[in-house]
């Protein structure tokens, strides 16, 4: 009967799609090991400029600290950078990205603030157009291994657009990696900076000559290291939710693939019993039809 | 004041003063030595056992390491770096950049033709000239820096 055959060939297309899918988890949990070394490895270089940045807020300057950055403005013009994938078959990665966008985009349109938007990821890029967003930027270069080289220009751009006023607010789309069981498509306001506060009891540990807390000088003054130290900030949390976004990218990817896997093994398994079935239900027929011709030719 | 063989209570491995390079990417270096040159952002300022704490800015140039454990008292070691902060205390030098390059693998060839290259661009409009200069100037440094280690 054609039904075995038909089922036969179904199980192996099953099966070759599965061996891809095996292979693609493999590949992707290659690649988020990498991903979580680097975005390790990024780490100390944030920690040590926020307890720079921590030491000048303990000293406290009289005025308080001022700096363009950290400046509030009304909100006229926002900036919205979304970062999704360039490839799919990562389960919700890409379409929670572009939801929340969405969502954010939708609520400064409501509000009547003009918008810049950049989108990296060719799915980003390709989903936003189908629904009609203008986008004034496109990247689509960011894969798996992200380059502070490569992230520098674009948050150096959007420094300078927000010192000469062209833009007053940047939020960043992208998923958040908080740990491998959980990642959260967030939406972060990394301009207007936060302004920093001195670590809890600084001001009295400062007092106190220990040498858990240091009196340092500062080459040339600390407002003059401030002023270089906030852009400095700023690029390395720009770089690290390229980097989430990377990690959290293969763990969709792992956890999506490796669904798949197990889908089809269990696709398998019934095609398998369904195809056995057919075919000795075929036999079992040819066996009747003979029977009944040495039957009937008996007669 | 200054000198290895201090008391002995100071153990053999603590000697000098520790030197950690970290760049955005990554902890490009972290080992002890008993000098190191570092280059702020009005000239080059040495650091050895016991200063005085301070968190100063960094210009581009050479961070040169004397003495680092391991090699001999005179063995230099020493890197390029590209502006930046440095966190000086507690007998550790903490260097923060956006770029390190061990100056083992620059190539003086290559930084000297960047350096022509970027002399004969034109640059137009106060933003572009001092963007150019910059790039110059730690393009200079660069020749400098892969010119002293070859």
């Amino acid at each position: 009967m054609a039904k075995a055959r038909a089922l036969d060939r179904r199980r192996r297309s099953v099966k070759n799609i599965r061996k891809i899918t095996r292979t693609m988890e493999l590949i992707a949990t290659a690649r988020f090991k990498k991903a979580m070394d680097r975005s390790l490895s990024a780490r100390d270089y944030t920690l040590r400029l926020t307890k720079i940045l921590e030491n000048i807020a303990s000293i406290g300057t009289g005025t308080g600290l001022e700096h363009p950055l950290l400046e509030v403005r009304p909100t006229k013009r926002s900036a919205v950078l979304v970062l999704t994938g360039n490839r799919g078959l990562c389960g919700g990665y890409n379409s929670n990205i572009v939801r929340q966008a969405q969502a954010i985009l939708g609520q400064w349109r409501s509000e009547n603030v003009g918008l810049h938007t950049a989108v990296s990821g060719k799915r980003g890029i390709s989903a936003l157009k189908f629904r009609g967003v203008p986008m004034d930027e496109r990247y689509t270069t960011f894969e798996d291994k992200p380059e502070f080289a490569a992230v520098a220009p674009i948050g150096r751009a959007y420094l300078a657009a927000y010192q000469a006023g062209e833009i007053d607010r940047l939020d960043v789309v992208y998923t958040k990696f908080d740990s491998i069981a959980r990642q959260s498509a967030v939406t972060e306001t990394l301009l207007p900076l936060k302004p920093p506060e001195a670590p809890r009891g600084g001001q009295q540990a400062a007092a106190a000559p220990s040498s858990a807390s240091q009196e340092y000088d500062f080459y040339p003054s600390a407002e003059s290291i401030l002023e270089e130290i906030l852009p400095a900030s700023f690029l390395s949390r720009l770089f690290k939710c390229f980097l989430d976004a990377a990690v959290s990218e293969q763990v969709a990817r792992m956890v999506a693939m490796k669904a798949a896997s197990e889908n089809a093994g269990s696709l398998i398994k019934d095609l398998s019993r369904r195809y056995n079935r057919a075919r000795q239900s075929q036999i079992t027929g040819e066996i009747m039809e003979i029977l009944g011709g040495v039957e009937a030719l008996k007669k | 004041m200054a000198g290895t063989t201090t008391s002995a209570s100071s153990a053999r491995s603590t000697i000098g003063v520790r030197c950690i390079i970290v760049t955005p990417e990554t902890t490009v270096l972290d080992t002890r030595g008993r000098f190191v040159s570092l280059p702020l952002f009005d000239g080059q300022r040495g650091v050895g056992r016991g200063h005085a704490p301070f968190i100063g800015r960094l210009g581009v140039g050479e961070v040169r390491i004397t003495g680092e454990q391991g090699s001999g008292a005179e063995q230099v070691r020493s890197s390029f770096i590209e502006g930046g902060f440095v966190e000086v205390g507690q007998d550790t030098v903490t260097i923060i950049t956006q770029r390190a390059i061990s100056a083992a693998t620059l190539d003086a060839k290559a930084a000297r033709a960047n350096l022509e290259a970027l002399r004969t661009q034109k640059a137009t409009g106060d933003e572009a000239i001092a963007a150019r200069l910059q790039a110059e100037e730690a393009a200079r440094a660069m020749v400098r820096v892969a010119e002293r280690a070859s």
